[in-house]
């Protein structure tokens, strides 16, 4: 027996077309490389709802996007405040690809649900948690639609989950100096990671070796070899 | 004008033969004649206008002290120590020109504003009235000269782009030879085509094209390939060809829109708000058309029954733009008539003009007469039962959005622009906004969020140095929230230009909680236009980390400090 007819059967009905959609699902939307190995398959997943906790996190979100928006994904933040548009330029995100709504809080799954229509990627800071029924139809318009969801607050039903879990700032010595980059440890499901966001320059980048004094990284430790 | 007799003769032949003939009306330094009207100078003030820190128009006693274009403030002051410096102002130029040019209008039966101190009239339009171009151009001219004061430089050619830089040169280029008088044209005029020309210019002069010669010698279509659309507009302004959507208008019937006011007003806020929304009435209309509008007739009508008629030229057409134009119009022509020096031979010279602007002029040079202390000024209120009471819009020119049409890499635009229309429509035009950027120090003022599909209007420009301004990392989230920071006794912390009095130790929030400060950034204060008591700034910004890990951006102005920025 061939597999020709059930090639045929999944790529009708499913939309399956390749060995690769049946394993892999949908290809992630890219990442920066810094922030790539914190998600299961190195990219932001699309049909699935993704949690970001912890502090932080709203920086962790948009330097996730940016890619993303830089490819002409539409991205749309839900119930972030008034965002500085000049971080938002620092970490990477394009801004003619970037729209930000100011709705009531209580709205925000209506809201969600149009923007789903359309948009590629969504980051929400949901104003209330959905009931079960709401959450079932969520994930499954996220799903039909393809779009990438992320949650700033934990939510059940989503496939994963990036807590940060400690922020450590430098640059600054009780009145000297100015915040220059932020050390993140996050738990993922793919373990512990551990990088600057910001970095010195806005943008995410990889931590510095792990120094016995945490903290004085910045500077170059200077001693003696013999 | 440098027209010699010899001229005159071939003069009326060529003009039936070339239908798009057009003059050009120019008046040099537009800025500094505008600025020195705002500030009631004496003509033989030397005025400099300033822009971006540098003079962007000097009026003749001023270039006579030897102050160029490009100098800069301190140049100025050394040049020439009387000379009157003053800011550029977009409204300052629109204004009075307006107001200027109603002279015009008795004159010819209709003219575009170009740009501040820039006008165009049709040729055509004149041949009926004057003898031939000379005799025109003299008799507009001393009109003109004799009503506003201002000193016009006229050029005359086969298209506007042409007759514009031919009245740079005050010539008179023959019908046909258009294209030789644009040849030897240098590159750098092609500034006309708008912001984005700069780059192209640099592009062809790496080329080695010095002159529009020798961009007009090129094949348009191989232009057209590697510049778009804009390369060949450049193009056809130097090959002397007008730009196609002027060519091919398209205008089958007058798409006018009009509103009446309940009771005359002068107030040039209140019109422009409601200019907004016949504006977007208009636009939409014009927009079900498939069409785009290119030039805007924008009408006025007095109590009086007087009414004043202006067509501009808007490059990013869209209800803003149009009240603005409206407002500049209105204020322009209520001022006109107040308007002394210049506007009393205005008087004599026309003396068509209607009674009822005389006795309005008369009645406010009475008002001067009698010194009242506690008038200062002519009140706009003052013509409050002379004010305007309707107003009408009319599609001048509409032409095919060719330029208009999406792009082939932008992905799904269409059906974004949909969702986004909708949300607006549940929740108010405010609820979805777009980002963009402009000058100032902190987030709070750098961020430039804008209702979907209005025009962003930066208050200030990203462009000037803003020193002191915050460096990246940048705060993720922009507050207002009035916070106490707290030394060690309890006092709050006081700032000083030379940094803080006390080490800050904890932080109180308005709810009540308070929170320690673990480690905190040196203090840096931003203090600006200490010149101007109005705009003066003086606050002292600090970052703070506390016990919880939280960066915040705190800033101390008038005594209280706020939390302005939060990294989150």
């Amino acid at each position: 027996m061939s597999a020709v007819p059930l090639v045929e059967q999944l790529s009708r009905e499913l939309g399956i077309s390749t060995a690769t959609a049946l394993f892999d699902g949908l290809v992630p939307r890219p990442v920066d490389p810094v922030l790539a190995p914190m998600f299961r398959r190195g990219g932001l997943p699309r049909g699935e709802i993704v949690t970001l906790t912890g502090g932080q996190s709203l920086s962790c979100a948009l330097a996730t996007i940016a890619m993303a928006t830089q490819e002409q994904k539409w991205c749309a933040g839900i119930g972030l405040g008034e965002p500085a548009v000049s971080s938002i330029a620092d970490l990477g995100v394009d801004l003619d690809h970037f729209v930000n709504l100011v709705t009531p809080a209580e709205d925000w799954l209506r809201v969600a649900s149009i923007l789903i229509e359309s948009f590629d990627v969504l980051v929400v800071d949901p104003g209330f948690l959905p009931s079960a029924g709401e959450r079932a139809r969520l994930l499954a318009k996220v799903r039909e639609r393809k779009i990438s969801f992320i949650s700033l607050t934990s939510m059940p039903g989503s496939t994963e989950q990036i807590t940060i879990t400690d922020t450590q700032w430098s640059g600054t010595e009780h009145g000297h100096g100015r915040l220059r980059s932020c050390l993140v440890q996050a738990r993922s499901q793919t373990g512990v990671h551990r990088f600057l966001l910001p970095g010195p320059d806005g943008t995410p980048s990889e931590a510095p070796p792990r120094t016995p004094t945490e903290g004085t990284f910045e500077r170059p430790v200077i001693r003696s070899v013999s | 004008m440098r027209s010699d007799p010899a001229d005159s003769d071939s003069a009326p032949a060529a003009a039936s033969a070339e239908g798009r003939r057009t003059l050009v009306l120019t008046v040099p330094d537009w800025s500094a004649v505008a600025a020195a009207t705002e500030h009631e100078f004496s003509p033989r003030t030397p005025v400099a206008v300033l822009s971006g820190g540098k003079v962007v128009a000097a009026n003749a006693p001023a270039r006579a002290a030897g102050i160029a274009l490009g100098n800069n403030k301190r140049a100025v002051g050394y040049r020439c120590p009387e000379a009157q410096v003053v800011a550029w102002n977009e409204e300052t130029d629109n204004r009075h020109f307006s107001a200027g040019v109603g002279a015009l209008e008795e004159l010819v039966a209709r003219f575009t504003l170009l740009s501040p101190g820039t006008l165009a009239i049709p040729l055509d339009s004149l041949k009926h009235g004057y003898a031939d171009e000379p005799s025109a151009v003299e008799a507009l001219i001393s009109a003109l000269v004799a009503a506003t004061g201002w000193e016009f430089f006229p050029g005359i050619a086969d298209t506007v782009f042409a007759a514009v830089l031919a009245a740079g040169q005050a010539r008179r280029v023959e019908p046909g030879e258009t294209a030789e008088f644009l040849a030897a044209q240098p590159i750098s005029t092609l500034e006309y085509a708008g912001a984005g020309a700069t780059e192209l210019i640099d592009t062809f002069t790496q080329l080695g094209l010095r002159t529009l010669g020798d961009l007009a010698g090129i094949d348009v279509r191989a232009v057209n390939s590697r510049f778009g659309t804009l390369g060949k507009h450049a193009h056809d302004l130097a090959t002397g060809v007008e730009w196609a959507p002027l060519n091919d208008h398209v205008r089958e019937e007058k798409l006018t829109v009009e509103l009446g006011l309940d009771e005359p007003t002068t107030r040039s806020d209140t019109l422009g708000f409601l200019t907004r929304q016949l504006a977007a009435d208009l636009l939409t209309t014009v927009r079900r058309r498939g069409l785009v509008c290119t030039q805007i007739t924008i009408e006025l009508i007095a109590v009086s029954g007087q009414s004043s008629k202006r067509t501009w030229r808007i490059e990013d057409m869209n209800e803003n733009t149009i009240a603005d134009r409206l407002r500049w119009q209105a204020e322009g022509w209520l001022a006109g008539s107040t308007r002394k020096g210049p506007a009393s031979p205005q008087q004599g010279s026309t003396p068509s003009r209607t009674s009822s602007k005389n006795r309005k002029d008369s009645r406010h040079s009475k008002d001067r007469e009698t010194p009242a202390p506690d008038e200062p000024g002519p009140d706009p209120e003052d013509f409050s039962e002379e004010g305007i009471i309707a107003l009408g819009l009319v599609a001048a020119e509409l032409t095919t959005p060719i330029g208009a049409t999406r792009s082939l890499f932008d992905e799904n635009t269409g059906q974004v622009t949909h969702t986004l229309e909708r949300l607006q429509g549940l929740f108010g035009p405010d609820a979805v906004l777009v980002p963009g950027l402009q000058g100032g120090w902190d987030p709070a003022e750098t961020n430039l969020w804008t209702p979907w599909q209005q025009a962003a209007s930066p208050v200030r420009s990203p462009g000037a140095p803003w020193p002191g301004a915050l460096h990246a990392p940048r705060p993720t989230t922009v507050e207002n929230l009035p916070v106490d920071v707290l030394a060690v006794g309890g006092r709050s912390v006081g700032a000083r230009p030379a940094g803080l009095e006390s080490a800050p130790y904890a932080i109180r929030f308005p709810t009540g909680a308070t929170e320690a400060i673990v480690d905190y950034s040196g203090s840096w204060p931003v203090e600006s236009g200490w010149w101007d008591p109005a705009k003066a700034t003086y606050r002292t910004r600090l970052q703070v980390v506390t016990d919880s890990g939280q960066a915040l951006l705190l800033s101390k102005e008038n005594g209280q400090w706020h939390i302005t920025g939060r990294y989150r």
